[in-house]
């Protein structure tokens, strides 16, 4: 079987982003009718790899071979020209559009000039009863399907554009697991169509039930090709974390007593049944005075949107947030004068990066500061404060943000919750992107926080993150809570075992 | 120690420092270029009087400037100011009209744009209407309520105080210029030294981030909207005494010198830069160049054509150091 020609190769492939290696001598290959899975940590060159597949990417070294002969793809256009479609986390869908209009989007049939509306209905109509999705209605707004069905339209445009191989990014991330299982049994019957099929997951369940091969990235390079039949779970989050698994098995979450080490702590944040379709759903925990609790979960699992509505960003639809026993009520003004301090994802979108760096970190404070007539140079002594306490570099609470580095920005970002500290902190993703030295800085000024009192909710969706600074790790997957570590030893292998999801508990 | 990441300090290089620069002077150099331009080919250009001229000639466009420039810093924009200026002139006027004592026409009228400022603040803000399209519609309705008030005439009795501020002069200089320099500070002064100022600031610069930091930008956005038509409101009122009537199209016309002025200061479209000395440099090119167009043997079939060319440049440029933003 090993003598089928394959339909698409790369060759000892490597790509450079402003001297970072992020892809170094890959060598891939699709066969047709495959399912080729791709799995890696996040940064692990996955998404580069499918971006050079997908023709996003066209400069880089080494070789791609398209049914025999060297190809080098010009744009996505260009791949979908020659047959090869991606679809994306994001769907790229419009979802007021009908079903119809949806799957042949950009290509209408044309009768005369005008769209061929009749044709197009029965065209859509016959590759959805194709997938078994005969039940859909092509002439209705697609917004009235589940996101299933949205995800659908993206594999039936494929499809009908002629595509043999469709890349598929995610393709789970945001489904039930109804849809999840109906997605999984139509990648294998395109397999058995003939169509080839690149999938990209993190839930490696779904990965090693839906593959014929599966592929691992770490750090860039191909670590292993392997028959899916003959692998499992275990061994690919091995192969994914590489050596360093053994390291992380000892070293965290020994810093501190064992023995849960909250019990009598006094409990500050409270949730209850918290639930937000789309998000999360029945997520219930208690965070205590002086701990600092990890939220761990993959992209898209729910755990940002969790601090969010802590923060009062969006309303629950059910479920409660107690702040020391009192409902908080929404906006995050009242959340902030309630002790509520919250540090976005993407640090970009909490901070004014044209503005100087005292008028970001005084603006929750300015009324308490100065009341009415803002004073410039007391702003300033409180922002030099706090920024020398994170370690700004430079202290100069005159600079503009956008000229400090990513790390100091993120300082930036945590120092103005220290002009009044906060009594329950959420941090989503605060080391992120930052080297080592940043890193144990930022790690440093949480566990001051911490030892002062403060409850510090830790939210990441980097394995390191989490071990290195909780005493208590959370792992949510698809919106719900699904394992608890307290006071024992866990490694970074079991967090990302946790998070990959159960595909048998889905179902 | 240094790794791949994003983690070394970075050096203010000297070429955004200087886009910034002239971004911020380019219309200064703007304005010193028409001076000259204009002293040269025209005698009659560079005089005391005609100084005043100028400064008469755009004050009414420097109060309506005013609340525009606060508009424009949250990154909205209120197309309705001019007739809503109108319809408070009108208001002013019809009340006068039916005897309703002095200064409650005047109140009235201001409180009516107010009111129309408040709705286009809770279109824009509250539910999420794009604030080009909620004072369009603004627009129209300003317009209607004043062909409405005045069946179509023109109203001839004026308040007094409109007479006096539109057209009177105390110590030589007219009460139309005090009160727009005034209008001016005014403005100045809430946004460069009141914690509402900063909001402004902050909220048009990124409203996201200012929402994260617990500034109210709803309220933010809502306020400046009032404010926008507060200004255009005092401009309609001041305004009918210096035409000596109110007419139910009576400053309809002056939308886009209004916004261009600001706009030609170098305010941001985009929210978050600029200021009211931005504007006053606007206005002060706006007025140069429609005077200095009117001394120097221009046909004057083009005068539109000019100024309009200025304006779109002006705009280009705007984008242009806009777009160096993210950068």
């Amino acid at each position: 079987m090993d003598t089928t020609s394959p339909l698409l190769e790369l060759r000892n492939v490597a790509k450079q982003f402003g001297g970072i290696q992020a892809l170094v001598g890959i060598d891939f290959d699709v066969r047709p009718g495959e399912v080729h899975a791709l799995v890696g940590e996040n940064g692990a060159g996955k998404s580069t790899m499918m971006k050079i597949l997908a023709g996003v990417i066209p400069e880089y070294e080494g070789t791609m071979v398209w049914k025999g002969r060297p190809v080098r793809l010009r744009n996505p256009r260009h791949a979908l020209d020659l047959g090869i479609a991606m679809i994306h986390q994001e769907l790229s869908v419009m979802p007021e559009l009908t079903v119809a209009e949806n799957i042949f989007l950009g290509r209408q049939p044309l009768r005369a000039g005008t769209v061929d509306w009749a044709r197009m209905f029965r065209e859509a109509e016959a590759v959805l009863a194709e997938l078994g999705f005969d039940h859909v209605n092509v002439r209705e707004p697609l917004e009235r399907y589940p996101l299933g069905v949205h995800q659908l339209s993206e594999i039936a445009r494929a499809l009908t554009s002629g595509a043999e191989l469709i890349i598929m990014d995610e393709p789970t991330s945001a489904l039930s697991p109804m849809e999840t299982r109906h997605l999984l049994e139509l990648t294998r019957e395109l397999a058995a169509t003939g169509k080839s099929v690149v999938y990209i997951s993190h839930f490696l369940e779904e990965v090693t039930w839906v593959a014929d091969r599966v592929t691992v990235l770490r750090d860039g390079r191909k670590i292993a090709t392997l028959e899916a039949r003959k692998t499992d779970k275990q061994e690919l989050v091995r192969l994914m974390l590489g050596k360093e698994a053994a390291f992380f098995e000892e070293s965290y979450m020994s810093g501190r007593d064992v023995e849960d080490p909250h019990a009598g702590a006094r409990p500050v944040l409270t949730l209850e049944r918290l639930t937000r379709p789309r998000a999360f759903s029945d997520v219930s925990f208690t965070l205590h005075a002086g701990e600092i609790l990890g939220l761990y979960g993959l992209i898209g699992s729910g755990h940002f949107e969790l601090g969010e509505a802590i923060y009062g960003l969006h309303r629950p639809t059910a479920g409660r947030i107690l702040l020391e026993g009192q409902p908080v009520p929404a906006g995050p003004r009242r959340a902030i004068d309630r002790g509520v301090a919250y540090v976005p994802p993407s640090r970009r979108s909490g901070l004014f990066l044209e503005k100087p760096i005292y008028q970001n970190v005084t603006l929750p404070w300015l009324a308490q500061i100065s009341g009415l007539v803002p004073q410039v140079p007391k702003e300033v002594r409180v922002t030099d404060e706090v920024i020398r306490r994170v370690g700004v570099r430079p202290p100069d609470p005159q600079k503009e943000v956008l000229y400090l580095s990513g790390g100091n920005q993120q300082k930036v970002a945590i120092a103005r919750w220290l002009v009044r500290p906060p009594k329950v902190f959420v941090v989503s993703e605060p080391t992120r992107g930052m080297d080592v030295g940043a890193k144990e800085e930022v790690m440093k000024i949480l566990h001051e926080l911490s030892e002062a009192g403060v409850a510090v909710l830790l939210i990441s969706s980097e394995p390191e993150t989490v071990l290195a600074a909780s005493e208590r790790i959370l792992v949510m997957a698809k919106g719900r809570i699904v394992r608890e570590f307290v006071g024992e030893t866990v490694t970074k292998e079991q967090l990302l075992h946790a998070a990959s999801g159960e595909l048998a508990e889905a179902r | 120690m240094s790794t791949p990441n994003d983690d070394s300090p970075k050096p203010t290089p000297r070429w955004r420092a200087f886009l910034a620069k002239s971004r911020e002077f380019a219309p200064v150099w703007t304005l010193l270029a028409l001076i000259l331009f204009f002293s040269v080919y025209s005698d009659s250009f560079l005089s005391l009087e005609n100084a005043a001229n100028i400064l008469n000639q755009v004050a009414l466009l420097a109060i309506m400037g005013t609340g525009i420039t606060f508009v424009l810093l949250t990154a909205q924009i209120d197309l309705s100011v001019s007739y809503m200026a109108t319809f408070a002139g009108v208001v002013a006027a019809y009340y006068t009209a039916g005897h309703l004592p002095q200064p409650w026409p005047i109140v009235a009228a201001l409180l009516a744009a107010g009111a129309l400022g408040w709705i286009n603040g809770v279109g824009t803000a509250r539910l999420g209407i794009p604030s080009f399209m909620v004072t369009l519609a603004m627009s129209l309705i300003a317009s209607g309520l004043s062909l409405y008030l005045t069946r179509g005439r023109i109203l001839f009795e004026l308040p007094a105080l409109s007479e006096t501020l539109g057209s009177g002069r105390i110590f030589g200089v007219k009460w139309l210029v005090i009160v727009a320099a005034l209008t001016l500070l005014v403005g100045h002064l809430v946004l460069k030294y009141t914690r509402f100022g900063r909001y402004v600031y902050m909220t048009g610069a990124s409203p996201k981030a200012a929402e994260l930091a617990g500034v109210n930008t709803k309220g933010v956005i809502t306020a400046v909207m009032v404010i926008g038509a507060l200004t255009a409101g005092l401009a309609g009122v001041v305004g009918i005494g210096r035409l000596g009537s109110a007419t139910p199209t009576a400053f309809d016309g002056m939308l886009i010198d209004a916004i261009g002025a600001v706009v030609l200061g170098g305010t941001s479209l985009f929210g978050g830069v600029g200021g009211i000395p931005q504007t006053i440099v606007g206005l002060l090119i706006l007025g140069v160049l429609r005077n200095g167009l009117d001394q120097v043997s221009v046909d004057i079939y083009m005068k539109t054509l000019i100024t309009g060319i200025i304006l779109l440049a002006a705009l280009v440029f705007n984008i242009l150091f806009a777009g160096r933003k993210e950068a």
